[in-house]
């Protein structure tokens, strides 16, 4: 029914769409944007699946309505690599053997992402914390939090 | 699936409360953490119309005012959390608050929709009421205060009218040299719903308790000072036998007021032992 034309930044290009006021950001992103990366998981806020960063930081899109993005700057999973060239964080995933079933991961390297982003030398509570919000049912967490520690040095050295 | 929503997204309070007198069924929406959760429980048929506060700028503040602190009702828990003024004149309140869900929920749920949703379990309640922290509510037609403690009736039901919206939160300072401290106890660290939390305030001068202040979530029906438990610590020299008796205490009166039920060998014992190390923790007594 309600439709709203929003404006916003996605992956660093300009957005003007007009959408349903019934959906949420990770349906626009998913069924309207075609940008399946960004996973469905538990729809309230619990697992972490969903997360992309919103104006600087880690959010659930399964808990914000489409419509509020508008005037916001927005980063998802498909946004990190170039060409290509896949990001230090998702090469260090790749490396630590931080992806099993892979699920959890996009949004796992988006909760990394935010936190690097802040804090380039993460202490490893740092990193416990920030992915506090990110279920992960296959690695046990190890392989992550080795994967993010990779990603911060490699990083540090660009 | 989402209900059908009609959506509004006003700039300032007056659209807002202009839009709000004249529907029914009309939602709030602020950080969203909770009310996107109860949306999906809806029919898909049925029909909301969404007020979106966020872009209501006025509504986010945090401000020093001499002998309190106002809070607007946007503040996020992760901003309650980082405030140097807040960390330095509340600590536990910012404490409560980076305790609250995961990084992705502190981001948007905010301070007044955490007092809002009224869930029992709200990490930041206990410790606004054990500050007798007061809110702001208004409406097209006039504004009116009220404590936090009395505004929360019931599980998830407040005094708020639907025409009103929460625009402001102040809290008195505490008396210089007052120490406070927060318990919370999740079943996991990560991501955690209070099980039980503990907000207390104490005063300790001359050897003596001069001032004492205990809130406890999901212990009452409603998250409240237990004021029997803080008139008994007043005028008494701290120790950890005192407190003990104190913890016993709220668990008396806890069993009391609620009965006994199937969780009460589990929870008396267990909020006795949270009240005793919130007040050794405000003592700077080894918590045992």
């Amino acid at each position: 029914m309600d439709k709203v034309t929003i404006r916003f930044t996605l992956n660093g290009e300009d957005q003007e769409l007009e959408v349903s006021s019934r959906i949420t950001l990770l349906d626009l992103l998913r069924e309207e944007l075609n940008l399946t990366g960004t996973k469905r998981g538990c729809e309230i806020g619990e697992c972490g699946a969903c997360t992309v960063i919103l104006n600087g930081e880690p959010v659930n899109s399964c808990l914000v309505l489409a419509p509020q993005v508008d005037g916001s700057e927005i980063w998802t999973i498909e946004g990190l690599s170039r060409l290509d060239e896949i990001h230090p964080i998702q090469k260090a995933f790749v490396e630590a053997g931080a992806v099993h079933c892979g699920f959890c991961t996009p949004g796992m390297v988006m909760s990394a992402k935010a936190l690097l982003d802040k804090n380039p030398k993460p202490t490893e509570q740092d990193i416990k914390l920030a992915i506090s919000g990110n279920l992960c049912r296959c690695t046990g967490y190890k392989q992550i939090i080795d994967a993010i520690k990779l990603a911060s040095e490699w990083l540090s050295k660009t | 699936m989402l209900p059908q929503i009609e959506y509004f997204r006003p700039r300032s309070l007056d659209e807002a409360l202009m839009l709000l007198a004249g529907r029914q069924n009309s939602k709030i929406l602020a950080g969203g953490t909770d009310l996107l959760v109860e949306l999906r429980k809806h029919n898909p048929d049925e029909f909301f119309t969404i007020i979106d506060i966020t872009a209501i700028d006025s509504l986010r503040f945090i401000r020093d005012a001499g002998d309190k602190v106002l809070l607007g009702p946007l503040v996020t828990h992760k901003e309650l959390s980082e405030s140097e003024l807040i960390r330095r004149e509340f600590p536990f309140l910012s404490l409560s608050a980076s305790t609250v869900g995961s990084p992705q929920i502190r981001a948007r749920g905010t301070i007044g929709g955490n007092i809002c949703n009224a869930s029992p379990a709200a990490d930041t309640v206990p410790v606004l009421v054990a500050l007798d922290a007061i809110v702001t509510l208004e409406s097209a037609t006039g504004k009116r205060e009220c404590l936090v403690e009395e505004f929360i009736t019931k599980p998830y039901r407040t005094l708020i009218s639907p025409g009103e919206i929460l625009t402001k939160i102040y809290i008195g300072k505490l008396p210089p040299g007052a120490k406070s401290s927060f318990i919370k106890l999740g079943r996991r660290n990560a991501l955690a719903i209070s099980r039980m939390n503990v907000a207390s305030v104490l005063l300790v001068e001359d050897g003596l308790i001069k001032f004492a202040r205990l809130a406890c979530g999901s212990v009452f029906p409603v998250t409240q000072r237990v004021n029997g438990v803080e008139e008994f610590l007043l005028g008494k020299e701290p120790s950890v036998e005192l407190f003990r008796k104190a913890g016993e205490l709220v668990a008396e009166e806890m069993v009391k007021v609620t009965g006994v039920r199937w969780s009460t060998p589990y929870k008396k014992p267990v909020i006795a032992a949270l009240v005793r190390r919130a007040l050794c923790e405000c003592a700077g007594l080894e918590v045992k």
